[in-house]
């Protein structure tokens, strides 16, 4: 059983090879061509319908629109993707590098107070812990 | 004892306090002096004690998954990862989609068919689709003979840029992307038999030069004039 998304993938495909044919046939149109081509309209009707019967099966599928700016200007959608984990990698490191950052300055300002205020800092750790 | 304190926090109220921007006196349980309240004003105030210290806070609950996790491994997507990131993507959308026919690189502005016109301006949809009528596919009567010169370029094909060596697993049909095919089989079947045709007879020529090359030679080794001559000093023909 093959998945909805690539139910959806054949089925266009299948539409756009109909498409193709139906452009060679008109593209140098032959006066017996005409039942075919009739028959190929009413194949693109027929494929429209079956595009449209699985609206339901991805319906829950969300395309970020910025895919969409990818794809008009004709480049690879999955430099999309590439920037997408390329840029959350980049965060993840640069909030551990914060998180790590904080921590150092956390305990080397606790070595520092207790030095100088060792009194108070004494009670700051025991209401803490 | 707390109701007390809000009283007298809302008899100060800035709003009412007839000595402007002053704080409160709010008496003070504390008679060390140091501070262990917070007050905060505005519609509904307050006081807490929070301890010895200024500004003492309850430290922010601890948090499983933060950034200092590796977030890509514990999403399980370190496959995805290398996957984008091992080899280098090619830019073009006809390398994502390979079997589309047609030139889909160029910029959709260029003749309108971009997939954010579509979402910028939705189709009429919700409508039933129907086969068509023989009354409406009258209207799809075509006159016989080529279509006009400005209506071609749809047909022109891209480049091909890479060897028709690795196309050949890539389609069933044994047509690169793109390209049009002849629609019936056996017109395909024909063109095929008339390039092998082409190719048998190329070869047969060929196989025919090599022979009259070898008896030219073996006739000018025997002849007299051949004085042992190697073939760079052979005089140009």
């Amino acid at each position: 059983m093959s998945s909805p998304l690539e139910n959806l993938e054949t089925q266009l495909e299948m539409f756009i090879e109909n498409v193709r044919q139906i452009r060679i046939i008109v593209s140098d149109f032959q006066p017996q061509g005409q039942s075919v081509l009739n028959q190929k309209i009413q194949s693109l009707v027929t494929g429209l319908q079956e595009v449209d019967k699985l609206k339901s099966q991805v319906h829950d599928i969300h395309v970020p629109t910025e895919v969409f700016d990818y794809i008009d200007q004709g480049r690879n959608p999955q430099l999309y993707t590439k920037d997408c984990i390329d840029k959350a990698l980049a965060k993840n490191e640069e909030v551990k590098g914060k998180i790590d950052s904080y921590k150092r300055f956390k305990s080397h300002l606790l070595q520092e107070l207790s030095k100088t205020f060792p009194n108070e800092i004494a009670k700051y750790k025991a209401i803490r812990e | 004892m707390m109701s007390d304190q809000f009283r007298k926090v809302e008899q100060y109220s800035p709003k009412s306090s007839p000595r402007g921007a002053r704080s409160p006196v709010v008496s003070r349980q504390d008679s060390s002096g140091t501070l262990k309240t917070t007050i905060s004003l505005g519609k509904n105030p307050s006081i807490v004690h929070s301890g010895p210290f200024y500004l003492m806070k309850e430290p922010p609950g601890e948090c499983e998954l933060t950034g200092a996790t590796n977030l890509m491994a514990y999403y399980g997507l370190e496959h995805s990862y290398s996957k984008f990131n091992g080899k280098k993507l090619k830019e073009s959308l006809s390398s994502f989609l390979p079997n589309l026919p047609g030139i889909v690189d160029g910029p959709g502005q260029e003749d309108n068919s971009t997939l954010g016109s579509v979402i910028a301006k939705r189709p009429i949809g919700g409508k039933e689709l129907l086969p068509l009528t023989s009354a409406q596919l009258a209207g799809f009567r075509l006159h016989p003979g080529p279509l006009p010169e400005q209506y071609r370029y749809v047909s022109a094909t891209p480049p091909k840029r890479h060897k028709s060596k690795h196309k050949k697993h890539k389609h069933k049909d044994g047509a690169p992307p793109g390209q049009d095919t002849p629609l019936q089989d056996s017109s395909n079947q024909d063109s095929y038999k008339k390039t092998q045709k082409k190719q048998k007879r190329h070869d047969d020529d060929k196989e025919r030069r090599k022979r009259k090359k070898e008896k030219k030679r073996k006739k000018q080794k025997h002849s007299p004039e051949h004085g042992g001559l190697t073939p760079s000093q052979h005089p140009v023909a």
